[in-house]
């Protein structure tokens, strides 16, 4: 008797089962995992747009040329079975309860597209408006601070050393190119005369001395104004004079900048250093050797102490018990600033006279950025590419100083960007929803026979 | 895998094995995708034996006659290993189908006194029409001397498709019905690119074959027909004129010089233990090797190259078969390759038992 009843609910159980599955509803497949109409919308309008055909189409609503044009290349790259409607919608100022869009112009192959259509939004601009992006002058503050000078070192009464393949007047006008546009004021100093100026705290043109950045164009050599061919500035081989431009940067808060090599290890006036001996020991006359005694000098002028002759000697790498060479690497913070600013300089340097870490115990500084990751090697840690902040005791930054460190050739694309990795002014882009200047184009797609 | 690169990013330029796989263009966003890249996947085509090569197994991919992708199936990546770095093996297949979305097909009409070639473009569901063509004739002169190499003259020119997409160019400089050449042709509209071309050579059972012997250094090993296939090669010879040309801005095709190699001009001797002559190509850009050849001074033809798969519009077929499957979800973007606009087609299916009702 059991048997039979457990037979009876087997029957009932499976009968069950066969009735649902015959009367279910079950999805076609293609509602389960349907085309993704939205993204093959996006994309024919990114084709489409690949040769700005599209934005000026549709600024050229009036243009049937243009139009039939368009609706044949999207009837071109689109499959049989879908049916499109794209329209063009001016973008209105949107002021006063304006209706924000505004139907152009529209061309389709179907008088609908079902219920089950999607869409993809594309914002063109039109051909007559220029996009300019506007550098932020550095220094500016939303308060109202002026912008700081950027001085370029360009003394056609000096020699350059290490700036192989280049001369300072060419170095010069590349700075220039990529500079200026950051800086309130962009002042090229043409010969020692006027930098001896700049040393006496007279502005050339009525620009802001105080904070200025000063880019030596003469690689490993420091022009020198002939009112400080004398002593005390001669004094030491002129690493007293070496010593004087250390206290005026920390005196005017400047950044120094050294494009290349050893800093301050020469000095370079064509019209003082006129002996059959002034030279810099390699054939290049209008110069004089300073040696290693200039950098130190330098940073002790800097850091506001009295003046001694150097007993310091050699402190970068190529001299001393310093490791010869590093391959120094740009930093991925800096490389992340390469695409913001468009400088692209190989990643990959050599580094022979980047400046040890321990410069920054020695003479109050304290590295704020640098456009290498730091090599450590012989018990030491290398920057080169970074920027030096002299910070006295209160914590005020009195002068800074960019000791690039790589050897020559120069690529001066790295002395920029160690100048904008600092700063880091930002670059404002223009208003892209600016009236008149944008439309905003829709593809809706349907599938035919699509429900 | 559209909108990825893979790792490393340039594994399409070179030989290593991708540690993860992706076939965007690494220099672009969005569905912009790598020519190199598609090069490397294992390509259905006929499988060819060269025996001068270290690597001696290539699949020639053919789509039709004058132009040849000879590809080192130990560069390629077969579908087997991609379904490996996508993690998905053992549990999905997939297909990625790359089609042009303008087929340009071209025919000679007359062949000389003028050559008149007749173009017809056509858009996925509609003739591609209104489309500017421009176009370049590569006429080859043979060489009439036994120190003469085949040389050759680029016209560039422009036209219009008609209403059904139809164009046609004449050549009235073209008087001798033998004479060499290869056309190609760029259609585009509205940013939609498509690509076509055509050759016409001497009957002869010599020719050449560009064979990619190493995509990493980009060196092209030219073949004599005679020792492909292991096919016990008697000693001949053919003259050689290697050139490369690239696609401008304004679809003009511009000459580009090779790099290291055997050198653009030469011979090539067929039989073992004659040396191979080869030419490097350059890594910066996609393009086209165009190599001229002459047996005679009345015997001669001409075979293109692509370098970069959208080169000459060439198609990809790369994946599983999903006709035996039994449900099949499909995606299609429009991407971009160099220049040209393609229609991408993803297929996948699960390879675990389903069961569809519906």
């Amino acid at each position: 008797m059991r048997t039979v009843e457990v037979l009876m609910v087997i029957i009932i159980l499976t009968g069950a089962f066969i009735a649902t599955s015959y009367f279910a509803v079950l999805p076609w497949p293609r509602q389960v995992s349907p085309l993704d109409l939205g993204r093959l919308s996006l994309t024919t309008l990114e084709t489409l747009n690949s040769g700005n055909d599209l934005s000026e189409a549709a600024f050229e609503t009036g243009n049937a040329t243009a139009w039939e044009n368009l609706q044949i290349a999207i009837s071109a790259s689109l499959p049989p079975n879908i049916i499109y409607n794209l329209t063009v919608y001016n973008v209105n100022s949107g002021g006063g309860g304006d209706t924000l869009y505004t139907a152009e112009n529209s061309v389709s192959n179907a008088a609908n597209l079902g219920i089950s259509s999607e869409a993809s939004s594309y914002l063109v601009s039109s051909s007559n408006v220029t996009f300019n992006p506007t550098p932020q002058k550095i220094g500016e503050t939303a308060s109202g601070g002026g912008g700081i000078t950027l001085y370029i070192l360009n003394c056609s009464d000096s020699d350059g050393w290490w700036i192989t393949g280049y001369n300072a007047q060419s170095l010069a006008g590349d700075l220039y190119n990529l500079l200026s546009p950051y800086f309130a004021k962009t002042v090229v100093i043409q010969n020692t005369a006027q930098f001896g100026e700049l040393l006496n705290g007279t502005p050339l043109h009525g620009e802001s001395l105080q904070n200025a950045v000063i880019i030596n164009t003469c690689g490993e050599a420091v022009p020198i104004p002939a009112v400080f061919n004398t002593s005390p500035y001669s004094n030491d081989g002129y690493a007293q004079y070496c010593y004087l431009l250390g206290q005026r940067v920390n005196q005017y808060n400047w950044t120094w900048t050294s494009i290349v090599g050893y800093p301050f290890y020469y000095v370079t006036n064509t019209g003082v250093f006129t002996g059959a001996n002034d030279q810099n020991g390699w054939g290049i006359f209008g110069m004089k050797c300073v040696g290693q005694a200039g950098l130190n000098s330098f940073l002790r002028g800097l850091n506001g102490e009295s003046y001694v002759t150097d007993t310091v000697g050699w402190i970068t790498l190529g001299g001393g018990n310093n490791p010869e060479s590093e391959q120094v690497i740009i930093s991925p913070a800096t490389q992340a600033l390469m695409n913001y600013y468009g400088i692209y300089p190989s990643i990959y340097q050599t580094a022979t006279r980047a400046v040890p870490s321990t410069i920054e115990g020695s003479y109050s500084l304290v590295a704020e950025s640098s456009v290498f990751t730091p090599k450590v090697d012989g018990g030491k840690t290398w920057l080169a590419g970074s920027t030096f902040a002299h910070v006295d005791n209160t914590g005020s930054i009195h002068g800074k100083l960019i000791p690039v460190g790589l050897t020559r050739s120069t690529d001066i694309r790295i002395t920029a960007l160690a100048i904008l990795s600092y700063y880091q002014p930002r670059i404002y882009s223009s208003d892209f929803n600016s009236y008149d200047t944008s439309r905003l184009v829709v593809l809706q797609l349907g599938l035919v026979g699509g429900t | 895998m559209l909108l990825n690169p893979g790792s490393p990013n340039n594994w399409g330029q070179s030989d290593v094995t991708p540690a993860s796989f992706g076939v965007q263009d690494p220099e672009f966003t969005q569905y912009e995708l790598s020519a190199f890249s598609l090069m490397r996947l294992g390509a259905s085509g006929d499988l060819l034996e060269y025996d001068k090569t270290p690597n001696n197994m290539y699949t020639r991919v053919t789509p039709g006659a004058g132009a040849a992708l000879v590809t080192p199936n130990a560069d390629a990546l077969n579908y087997s290993k991609a379904l490996t770095l996508l993690g998905i093996k053992g549990t999905y297949g997939f297909q990625l189908s790359l089609t042009p979305d303008v087929t340009v097909s071209v025919s000679e009409t007359h062949s000389c006194s003028p050559l008149t070639l007749s173009l017809t473009a056509t858009g996925a569901s509609f003739p591609f029409a209104n489309a500017e063509v421009n176009y370049c004739l590569f006429l080859v002169t043979l060489g009439s001397t036994p120190a003469q190499y085949p040389s050759y003259e680029l016209l560039n020119g422009t036209t219009f498709t008609d209403t059904q997409g139809k164009a046609s160019v004449t050549f009235s400089t073209v008087t001798d019905p033998s004479e060499v050449y290869a056309f190609i042709a760029y259609a585009r509209l509205d940013g939609v690119v498509g690509v076509g071309y055509h050759t016409r050579t001497s009957e002869s059972d010599q020719y050449l074959v560009p064979v990619v012997q190493d995509i990493g250094s980009q060196t092209i090993v030219l073949a004599h027909s005679y020792d492909l296939n292991n096919s016990n090669a008697p000693t001949a010879s053919l003259k050689y004129n290697a050139t490369f040309v690239i696609s401008t801005q304004d679809y003009t095709l511009s000459e580009l010089s090779l790099g290291s190699g055997s050198g653009t001009y030469g011979y090539i001797m067929s039989g073992i233990g004659n040396p191979v002559e080869n030419v490097t190509l350059p890594t910066c850009t996609t393009g086209i090797l165009i190599l001229t050849y002459q047996e005679s001074a009345s015997l001669g033809g001409v075979i293109i190259m692509p370098w970069g798969i959208s080169a000459l519009g060439f198609p990809v077929n790369f994946g599983g078969n999903p006709s035996q499957q039994e449900w099949v979800a499909t995606d299609l973007r429009q991407v971009m390759i160099g220049d040209v606009a393609y229609q991408a087609k993803l297929s996948l299916w699960s390879t675990k038992a389903v069961q569809v009702t519906g």
